[in-house]
């Protein structure tokens, strides 16, 4: 047997892999060079063995945990933004969808004089409604201070309770 | 902790596709100290272990739905850790010269049998630091207690035969490296 045949099987002998047979037996036990690499073969396997092995930071499954949340955050802000958006690009898309379809059949003469119109209505509206304003106000002030001493008496009494 | 056993680890995987948090960390919990181990002895920086560990469990996290249940959990994981280290090392050659340390070492004269021993620990580290990214990696896993030839194998996507056969050629560049401290 060859020295190089013997070197190559050092390593499976020393991790007790491989079982040397009568010719490797031998050859290991004339040879000082492949007896020597047995030898260093066996020590690098003991070092190996005897590895300590890293422990993981007493916090890192808290730590781990804040990044999955972190990421699970950032791609839903992602699937919102885009939700958002397709909803907008739909909310153009049909009102220039509904413009172009007005434009064409001449609706659109008829939609100017019902903005129109509708514009004339809220000018009456403000010039009858203008001069009781105040009393409209002075309403609404009282009504809502009654809603919120109720309010505020009956979260009191919650409380208590 | 226990292994799971095959139908446990299917509900745990079922449990986190659902989005049950709890899930997930307790497969955080079952799972960081054979990840984070796996990685710092490949990548031996510890704060870059722990970022790189992080974020194998985010992939993990992020892969769930798309796993299969063909292969185990832990193998699947080991998977992801083989990729996340591997991609880690592309590109980089390790710097640490273990003649620089050598000569240091003697400079310094010293005898004493126990920081001897440590010296050759921490040329040990040194030597695996030089190795070949694949080569790193079988030997951080092969020697970490209950990963198996076959669990390497799969998760490298290298026949058994191939496996065994770079862990024989690591340790014999290892050996190699070594050949004067073991004199």
């Amino acid at each position: 047997m060859y020295c190089d045949e013997a070197l190559d099987a050092v390593e499976a002998v020393a991790a007790g892999d491989l079982a040397p047979d009568g010719r490797l037996a031998d050859h290991f036990a004339t040879c000082p060079n492949c007896s020597g690499a047995l030898k260093q073969a066996r020590a690098v396997e003991q070092m190996l063995r005897e590895r300590p092995v890293p422990s993981p930071p007493p916090q890192f499954t808290a730590r781990a945990m804040t990044r999955v949340r972190r990421a699970r955050w950032r791609s839903d802000q992602v699937l919102d933004i885009g939700f958002n958006v397709a909803i907008a690009a739909v909310v153009v898309a049909i009102v220039i969808g509904v413009w172009i379809v007005m434009r064409r059949s001449g609706l659109g003469v008829v939609g100017v004089d019902a903005a129109d119109m509708v514009a004339r209505g809220l000018v009456v509206l403000a010039q009858r409604v203008g001069p009781s304003l105040p009393l409209y106000g002075a309403a609404t002030a009282l009504l809502a201070t009654a809603l919120g001493l109720w309010w505020w008496a009956e979260r009191d009494t919650s409380s208590i309770g | 902790m226990d292994p799971l056993t095959a139908a446990a680890e299917r509900a745990l995987v079922e449990r986190c596709r659902a989005g049950d948090e709890q899930a997930f960390q307790e497969l955080v919990d079952r799972y960081k100290d054979l990840v984070f181990a796996l990685i710092a002895r490949t990548v031996q920086d510890r704060s870059r272990a722990e970022d790189l560990a992080q974020d194998v469990f985010l992939r993990v996290h992020r892969g769930l739905p798309y796993f299969r249940g063909e292969a185990r959990l832990s193998t699947w994981i080991y998977r992801i850790v083989a990729n996340a280290c591997l991609q880690q090392h592309s590109g980089s050659t390790p710097t640490t010269s273990l003649d620089d340390e050598r000569s240091r070492g003697r400079a310094t004269g010293v005898a004493d049998r126990q920081f001897g021993d440590f010296e050759l620990r921490d040329r040990l580290e040194k030597a695996i630091a030089r190795l070949p990214p694949h080569y790193r990696l079988v030997i951080a896993a092969h020697y970490l207690q209950g990963v198996q030839y076959e669990d390497i194998a799969e998760a490298l996507d290298l026949p058994l035969g191939t496996v065994k056969t770079q862990l024989h050629r690591a340790k014999q560049q290892l050996r190699r490296l070594l050949e004067t401290e073991l004199k």
